[in-house]
């Protein structure tokens, strides 16, 4: 069980560190947040 | 529940803005960016009287609201749009009382924009010293707002301005130029075209070619009834503009300040004639480089062995407290020693930081500055690039974004791909470990072999930046034509909540942002160096104590040559041994390889990669230095790290282009693939050529 659980924290901590140096150097795109109220996004503020 | 207002800073760039928002502030702030841009962005916090809170941002420094600059454009967008969530409901325009005339041009500008806007004058305990005398309630009456007079340096004047800015509602909104003042028919027909819309408000969206509301430039010149005018007649309408406002300031100041030259005593002037003098001025730049590295040296050895110490010990620890198994490895064998490797190097860093911070916050690097710009144009830099290549000593990323106030297109690019040879703090890691392997710890004329050496680092770095500078202007065809300004600020005893801020925020930024990727790497690199393919790998225990049946070891020396086995037949093992033959003529072994293949992507990773491998190859606990000072070359026999092979690192370190962080926001900068790649292949090519050349010579 111990080895089972110790197994599935390597695999999931590795990918998990895959994932984010993928992210950070652009191989992945990144996930946009949600616009806030102006300037986040196209709310008609004019500013984009 | 407590309402909360938003305040926006804002000030021309040496005023004590920032001071003003640490006072008002604290520790309550938090750094970050404008969206969809790279432009710091500081926010923070401040409890009003009566129990209102602000949310105060510290927006960029500008001289006026006619912007040139990615900052000030920052400045004038949020200024302009009712909508943004940050939009000011007072604005507190920072002023520094010895630069009133110039610094009114912007409060003036704000205030034309109707928002109730308060005049902060700073630096007030120089007052005397400078002769200078105010009236407060004429000056008041005059601009129509409040005035706080504000010393941080004393902290006097703040719980005043809280007092201010909670009252905002009472500030009047009324301009201190009417708009139609600047053109009478231009600005009638405008009104006419836009009879809801604010005048000068409008005059900014024409002439600075931003947007507000949902009116924008191309809107404005689509109403038939409106005739915009040509760009030339726009720029003679601006000119007027600033032509009519320093009128109206200096009317105010004549009745409101007065100066008394006879009674100021200004050291400034002498010591400026020291400090930048042609001869004077170099050397008293070269001893102070000289005393912050020995200090850096000297002050963190305590610190930095008592963090190696404690990453032992959590080593140990977290083997001896979890049950065995695999993810208890990953954590004593991967990402501790991993994490420890560049947490120890906090002490050096922060040492750093906190000169550079002194230099900055008295206003010595400005002179700085002035002296390294007559250096600058032999090399066909602009007195601009200065400030990129001194700020690239802390990280490249922000100082090629600094190249973006260098009018010309040609001086631009070369600061942009000469940058990066300045020592960065990503190097520092590197550099300290090295040296401390490889160079004796002796003096000369009290200074340490150690330091010396450092510094030596950083002259290499921004000498090949120079030299490549100036390559890069004779063979790149473009067209230039640049003028340098630069502010030269007063003296001043640095505040020390500045400083602690900021070696807090830089140190915080180095660790946080390093961290993460030494962390992913270490995770990585742990995986790749505890699995392996085939046989080899999976029955080393046999395969080795079959080889050493004849040989009297100890269990101890058995463990240790099974997990050396492990290792060389791991993953890590296996692609270390493939680019060995390229690093061999080096002085490298295939771990080493391994660590600069992985610090490609930060060059912070290399110590933290290796700190990783050799805890994953070593039985004992070891403090990183020690693994690395017992490494033994598998060829020549000797220490692995030795003078030459130390040099050798030392100099591939100094030149390679390692940090793809630094190509992409070169990308971004220039628009294209060509120039980073450029840079990749050319600086690691030539690291490449050095590194080879000093190891074979010193061999």
């Amino acid at each position: 069980m111990n080895t089972i659980i110790q197994n599935i924290l390597v695999f999931s901590a590795l990918a998990y560190a895959i994932w984010y140096l993928l992210r950070k150097f652009g191989i992945l795109p990144k996930r946009k947040k949600a616009s806030s109220k102006a300037c986040g996004g196209d709310d008609g503020c004019g500013c984009h | 529940m407590s309402k909360q207002i938003n305040v926006a800073l804002i000030g021309n760039p040496n005023t004590g803005k920032t001071s003003v928002f640490n006072a008002l502030t604290g520790l309550n702030q938090k750094v970050g960016n404008y969206p969809g841009i790279t432009v710091e962005k500081k926010q923070g916090l401040c409890k009003l009287p009566r129990g209102v809170k602000a949310h105060i941002i510290d927006l960029p420094g500008t001289y006026s609201l006619n912007a040139s600059s990615l900052d000030e454009n920052v400045v004038i967008e949020l200024l302009l749009n009712k909508n943004d969530k940050d939009f000011p409901d007072v604005a507190v325009v920072v002023s520094d009382v010895e630069n009133l005339k110039r610094n009114l041009l912007l409060f003036t500008q704000i205030k034309d924009l109707e928002i109730p806007t308060i005049l902060v004058i700073n630096m007030s305990d120089r007052m005397r010293k400078k002769g200078i005398l105010l009236d407060i309630p004429l000056l008041e009456k005059e601009l129509n707002t409040k005035i706080a007079l504000v010393s941080t340096r004393k902290r006097e004047g703040i719980d005043n301005l809280k007092q201010l800015i909670a009252d905002y509602r009472k500030l009047s909104t009324e301009p201190c130029l009417k708009a139609s003042e600047i053109d009478s028919v231009y600005f009638d027909s405008l009104k006419e075209a836009f009879p809801n819309q604010l005048l000068y408000k409008l005059w900014l969206v024409i002439t600075q070619d931003v947007n507000f509301g949902k009116t924008d430039r191309n809107e404005i010149e689509t109403i038939n009834s409106f005739k915009t005018k040509s760009k030339a007649d726009l720029k003679r309408l601006q000119q007027k503009e600033t032509i009519k406002r320093y009128q109206f300031i200096n009317n105010t100041l004549k009745k409101g300040q007065t100066v008394d030259l006879a009674s100021a005593t200004d050291l400034r002037i002498k010591l400026d004639r020291i400090l930048t003098h042609k001869v004077w001025g170099y050397l008293i730049f070269g001893v102070i480089l000289l005393t912050i590295f020995q200090a850096i040296y000297d002050w963190a050895q305590v610190p930095m062995d008592l963090i190696d110490r404690l990453f032992v010990f959590l080593s140990e620890w977290t083997k001896s407290a979890l049950p065995s198994g695999v993810f208890t490895s990953l954590l004593a064998e991967g990402i501790i020693p991993g994490l420890g490797g560049i947490v120890i190097f906090i002490p050096q860093i922060a040492f750093l930081f906190l000169f550079i911070s002194l230099l900055e916050e008295s206003g010595y690097m400005s002179r700085v500055v002035f002296l390294m710009d007559r250096i600058m144009r032999r090399f066909g830099l602009s007195g601009k690039s200065v400030v990129p290549l001194i700020s690239g000593t802390a990280c490249a990323i922000p100082a090629i974004m600094a190249t973006r106030n260098i009018e010309s297109w040609k001086e631009r690019l070369i600061t942009i791909l000469v940058t990066p040879f300045t020592t960065c703090s990503a190097r520092l890691p590197v550099y300290l470990i090295i040296i401390e392997l490889v160079i004796p710890e002796g003096r000369f004329l009290g200074l340490g072999y150690q330091p010396l050496t450092l510094m030596l680092l950083y002259i290499i770095g921004f000498a090949t930046a120079l030299v490549s500078a100036w390559m890069l202007d004779r063979i790149l065809k473009i067209k230039k034509k640049t003028f340098f300004v630069v502010e030269m600020p007063n003296y001043k005893l640095p505040l020390f909540k500045n400083v602690a801020i900021t070696v807090i925020e830089k140190t915080k930024a180095f660790v946080f942002g390093a961290g993460k990727i030494i962390l992913a790497i270490s995770i990585i690199l742990w995986f790749l160096a505890s699995y392996g393919p085939g046989d080899d790998f999976n029955n080393a225990a046999e395969i080795v104590s079959a080889q050493s049946s004849s040989k009297d070891f100890s269990s101890e020396e058995l463990r240790e040559e099974i997990a050396s086995y492990k290792l060389e037949h791991s993953y890590i093992g296996i692609a270390g041994h493939a680019i060995e033959p390229a690093i061999r003529p080096l002085g490298y072994d295939w771990k080493i390889g391994i660590a600069i293949v992985s610090s490609f992507a930060a060059r912070e990773v290399f110590v933290g990669t290796l700190a990783t491998i050799y805890s994953v190859g070593s039985g004992d606990q070891e403090t990183i230095k020690s693994r690395m000072a017992g490494e033994v070359n598998p060829i020549l026999g000797g220490p692995l790290f030795n003078f030459a092979s130390g040099i050798s690192l030392l100099l591939f370190y100094a030149f390679a282009m390692q940090c793809a962080s630094t190509l992409a926001i070169v990308k971004k900068e220039t628009n294209t693939w060509k120039w980073p790649m450029l840079q990749l292949f050319i600086m690691s090519g030539f690291a490449y050529v050095v590194a080879l050349v000093a190891y074979q010579l010193l061999i």
